[in-house]
């Protein structure tokens, strides 16, 4: 039995995902990259992530879109991370209200971001 | 087939002159297409070309990037660091591999802080990029300084400080627009300095700009503003008097009131909208002194402080304009009028707009 934690990342930055990338997995998690919301709504059917990593704003489907489908379509409970830019507060209530868990706003530490998802793994 | 193109020629030269001429710019106009359409497809396949080449480079200098910063933990870099360093410096030397490199650093920068932000902030000045940015300050193109300075900014340089100050009354406005930014982006409040040695005017979106940038900042030492205030650069003391009526500088109100006898109509009633914003009621009984020779708009501007800033003993001097011929005017002085009421035994009562909340409590002019 596979015992390795899933994250699922939705994020458009490639650099960024990278980054993440090398971090988590340094850490033990397996990171499965989606560049847009529709890789990652993909994603997320296919592989039952234990966690959710997702920008807000993206190509085709938004953060928020991708948020709505976990909660709603899914039904999953799976802790869902918002990343979000400056000036975009309004976004951030409205991925509370669909079921986010907790947010970053960006930039932020890559370092912060595993103590986050530590603490909501366990 | 012969015979069809021979009958084609002869029609051609027995035609009549105009259609010949119709015929000839027909032909021109199809070469032109012709040779436009060549044109364009040859440009769209070297822009694919540069697309592709530009996309391999960005992901090799992704992954160098990413390779730099978990090669070593040390603060110290190691020898496969070093290697990296001096492959991007050495790619650093073409135009396009440089802007590149620049666009991945700042593309992983703007959205990460802490370690790795500063190792890229490293990384930066390691490849001598800070360099090449540093003496572009000193080229005679315009846009090449200008572009210099902006990613001196991204990359947070504040060395560069003194160098670029010596542009602030640089010629082009997109220059000094992107000093300005510099300055009050890296040294905040501090950055304003310029506006001691600012000889262009500061445009409005340039002021917006500004505030925007300053407004990210909280806690920070409000400087003193007097010398900006008495500057005589109007678009100067014009964003002065913004900043002192969102960060409430009360401490220079003596300024603000010398304000009201400025040259420009325009600063003298923007002086007046920030009394009204800091509520220094001194600032009344000046206005009130010379409010006749002051033109029409400052007049306007004056009755909508006082209905802010209004008491019991403007009454009579505010009473006396109810029948001024501005309709602005005479709203003020009906708002004022609604607000205070004097009674017959010349008593006055403050009227509340809150039903729920009155006072009910009389007072005499005298207290």
């Amino acid at each position: 039995m596979n015992l390795t934690k899933k994250i699922v990342l939705a994020e458009d930055n490639s650099i960024l995902s990278k980054l993440l990338q090398f971090k988590l997995e340094k850490e033990g998690y397996h990171l499965l990259i989606a560049t847009n919301g529709k890789e990652a709504v993909d994603l997320i059917e296919d592989n039952n992530p234990d966690m959710i990593l997702t920008d807000i704003m993206m190509p085709f489907i938004s953060g928020l879109e991708v948020i709505s489908h976990v909660r709603n379509k899914l039904e999953m409970k799976t802790p869902i991370v918002v990343f979000s830019s400056a000036g975009q507060e309004e976004m951030v209530l409205n991925a509370f209200n669909l079921g986010a868990t907790d947010f970053m706003s960006k930039p932020f530490s890559p370092n912060e971001l595993i103590i986050r998802i530590k603490r909501l793994m366990q | 087939m012969l015979d069809l193109l021979q009958n084609s020629i002869d029609a051609f030269n027995n035609s009549h002159p105009l259609i010949r001429f119709c015929i000839y710019l027909s032909l021109l106009f199809i070469a032109t297409i012709a040779l436009l359409l060549v044109y364009l497809k040859n440009l769209r396949d070297r822009l694919r070309i540069k697309g592709r080449i530009e996309a391999t480079y960005q992901k090799k200098y992704e992954s160098d990037l990413i390779e730099y910063l978990y090669a070593g933990d040390d603060k110290n870099i190691n020898a496969e660091q070093q290697k990296i360093v001096d492959y991007l410096k050495q790619c650093g030397e073409n135009r396009l591999k440089r802007k590149l490199i620049i666009a991945t650093l700042l593309k992983l920068k703007n959205e990460i802080s802490g370690e790795t932000a500063d190792a890229i902030q490293n990384l930066y000045y390691k490849t001598g990029f800070i360099n090449s940015a540093t003496s572009k300050l000193k080229s005679k193109k315009w846009d090449s300084v200008a572009r210099a300075i902006r990613e001196l900014t991204l990359f947070e340089i504040k060395e560069a400080h003194d160098e670029i100050i010596q542009l602030i009354n640089h010629p082009k406005k997109e220059v000094r627009n992107e000093i300005q930014k510099y300055l009050v982006q890296l040294f905040r409040f501090d950055g304003l300095e310029f506006l001691n040695v600012l000889e262009n005017p500061l445009s409005e979106l340039d002021q917006i700009q500004l505030l925007e940038i300053l407004n990210k900042f909280n806690n920070m030492e409000v400087p003193d503003m007097n010398n900006w205030l008495r500057s005589t650069n109007n678009s100067v003391i014009s964003f002065t008097l913004k900043l002192a009526k969102i960060y409430n500088q009360y401490g220079a109100k003596d300024e603000i009131i010398a304000l009201f006898n400025h040259p420009n109509t325009e600063i003298r009633i923007e002086a007046i909208n920030v009394v009204n914003h800091l509520g220094i009621f001194e600032a009344v009984e000046i206005l009130k002194e010379d409010y006749f020779t002051r033109t029409l708009e400052e007049q306007i501007a004056f009755f909508k402080m006082m209905e802010e800033m209004s008491m019991p003993d403007d009454v009579s001097f505010i009473r006396e304009h109810i029948q001024h011929d501005n309709f602005h005017i005479r709203i003020s002085v009906m708002k004022i009028m609604n607000l205070i009421t004097v009674d017959s035994d010349n008593t006055f009562k403050v009227n509340t707009v809150t039903p729920d909340f009155t006072i009910d409590k009389d007072l005499t002019i005298a207290s």
